[in-house]
């Protein structure tokens, strides 16, 4: 068997995965480790937690997230986060361009063609 | 933000991760850390097993990788000092020889630079202003002239030095004086970052 070269999948890894936090915010705010433990129990979108943090403080810095700290029941306060109106147009542009993407990805992949 | 009781694996894992963010700015190094501090107080709890909290740890991965994260562009931290640090320790251990300015240079370059954290600028201009030049002052002050009389080949009788106690206590001081700013030009070069 050939080994994918690793690199590949975690390029693939990287660009994906600040659509699919900006995905789980579309609906409601969510805090920092609620993000984190969901996308890292999804099959193969996240190899270490902690790596997470930095990307959801850049998209902080670029804006299409914005966060409040807040108390929590138990525990250290909790910052949550929540899509900005940049946000929102950022995922629906990215949506429509995956969807295209992955169709023809996938159908390269079944049949060897295009059509 | 209130300090939570960790797991002392999990402090520990904390305490690395602040150790390696420091090349990070400021800001950026307190929200990593405070999110991380938060994730360990959801994921562990003081009473859990090592071996759980391990778990913990691994799924975090290693702090070195978070911190890279972080700044995927920013080059490695530069170990030790560079040339504006080498420059500042020397400005601060004698710069003082040159009409005192040569300190005040020195002290501007050291808190301008950012291989330094705020404590290592404190120690650095607090202890013994003026360097290694300071002693001089009090080795001047050590021999005021001393006058000696003796009348008529009786017992001589000293005026206007300083006493016993007076010299004791200026040589402790002029030794503080010497050894302060040495130690602390070694201590500054160790800890540029």
């Amino acid at each position: 068997m050939v080994a994918i070269g690793d690199s590949a999948i975690s390029q693939l890894r990287r660009g994906v995965l600040e659509f699919c936090v900006l995905a789980m915010l579309r609906g409601d705010e969510r805090y920092g480790f609620e993000i984190v433990r969901a996308l890292s129990e999804a099959d193969g979108l996240v190899t270490t937690e902690g790596t997470l943090y930095p990307l959801l403080g850049r998209l902080r810095k670029e804006g299409v997230v914005e966060t409040t700290w807040r108390e929590s029941p138990s525990g250290p306060p909790r910052r949550y986060y929540r899509l900005t109106p940049a946000g929102h147009s950022l995922l629906s542009a990215f949506t429509a361009e995956w969807t295209r993407f992955r169709d023809s990805v996938d159908r390269l992949l079944d049949t060897g063609a295009l059509t | 933000m209130t300090t939570m009781t960790l797991h002392p694996l999990a402090a520990d894992y904390l305490e690395r991760l602040e150790h390696a963010a420091r090349s990070l700015p400021r800001g950026e190094r307190r929200e990593l850390v405070a999110e991380i501090n938060a994730h360990l107080a959801e994921a562990t709890d003081p009473q859990m097993s090592d071996a759980e909290v391990l778990t913990v740890l691994d799924r975090l991965g290693e702090p070195e990788d978070i911190v890279a994260a972080q700044s995927p562009d920013q080059p490695a931290p530069r170990q030790g000092p560079g040339t504006q640090e080498w420059v500042a320790i020397v400005l601060l251990l004698a710069g003082g020889f040159i009409v005192f300015v040569g300190w005040i240079v020195g002290a501007v370059m050291l808190w301008t630079s950012r291989a330094w954290r705020v404590r290592d600028k404190l120690i650095g201009t607090l202890i013994v202003p003026g360097g290694l030049p300071t002693a001089i002052l009090v080795l001047l002050d050590l021999s005021t002239p001393q006058t000696c009389t003796s009348l008529n080949g009786g017992p001589q009788h000293c005026v206007g030095g300083p006493s016993t106690l007076h010299q004791i206590l200026s040589l402790g001081l002029f030794a503080f004086l010497v050894l302060g700013p040495i130690f602390t030009a070694v201590y500054l070069a160790r800890r540029a970052r």
